[in-house]
């Protein structure tokens, strides 16, 4: 069994300071390239939502 | 007459301490329709939609369902909509208030990350409730509306702690 630990905070770009990661999302593309890339057991990307605890700015990228 | 409820649903988020409005009349955002969702994301919209912590939706109710325009404006985003609360106001010239739209959008507004509160605010016969000039005529809405807006801004301030705060991992 392994632990999964993820150490690549994203860092607010206005407060440089730790992003607290709050959602992942399953993201369905209408691209149909990058569809043929989607994961096939979720059929679709995982984005990562993050939220700056400073400011409350708000980004994403994919998992 | 859909515009007179947004106002007079701003007006009173406008009263609330420590919130801030901002009244968005989608007719007027210069969206194409050449193509959609996110590749169509006006700056502005979505800068405003980022900033945002709660929205409230005012849709007049055609056929049952929303405007194409809405579901248009609505899919132009999506990683600024992410745990944040949302309320539906529903407008109808017939006795039902817009309870079909509000129930038409619920899976739409959960597909697109936000949060939805269990108050709704139902204009019926809305040609009865306000003047040409958009003046209200049946104060018993605003009872209404206070309840509604209290439940967004719990929502709003909870889930603004959370995106913050509280991480899924």
């Amino acid at each position: 069994m392994a632990a999964v630990t993820k150490t690549d905070k994203m860092i607010c770009p206005s407060c440089r300071v730790e992003m607290n990661h709050h959602c992942d999302k399953l993201v369905y593309t209408t691209d149909p390239q990058e569809a043929e890339q989607a994961d096939p057991s979720l059929g679709g990307f995982i984005e990562e939502f993050h939220t700056c605890p400073k400011c409350g700015g708000g980004a994403s990228r994919h998992a | 007459m859909s515009l007179h409820a947004a106002r007079v649903v701003t007006g009173e988020l406008s009263k609330c301490a420590g919130v801030e409005t901002d009244l968005i009349d989608i007719a007027k955002l210069p969206l194409p329709t050449n193509d959609a969702g996110e590749a169509i994301k006006q700056a502005d919209f979505s800068a405003k939609m980022n900033k945002a912590d709660a929205l409230v939706v005012v849709s007049p109710e055609y056929n049952h369902g929303y405007s194409g325009l809405l579901k248009h404006v609505l899919d132009s985003c999506l990683k600024e909509y992410i745990h944040k609360a949302v309320g539906i106001v529903g407008v109808s010239a017939g006795p039902f208030g817009g309870t079909r739209v509000i129930q038409n959008l619920l899976p739409v507004m959960r597909e697109l990350g936000l949060v939805t509160i269990f108050w709704d605010v139902n204009f019926s016969s809305v040609q009865k409730v306000f003047t040409e000039d958009g003046r209200l005529l049946d104060e018993s809405y605003i009872r209404r509306i206070d309840k509604f807006l209290k439940e967004l801004i719990w929502m709003a301030k909870t889930l603004r702690q959370g995106r913050a705060r509280i991480s899924i991992d």
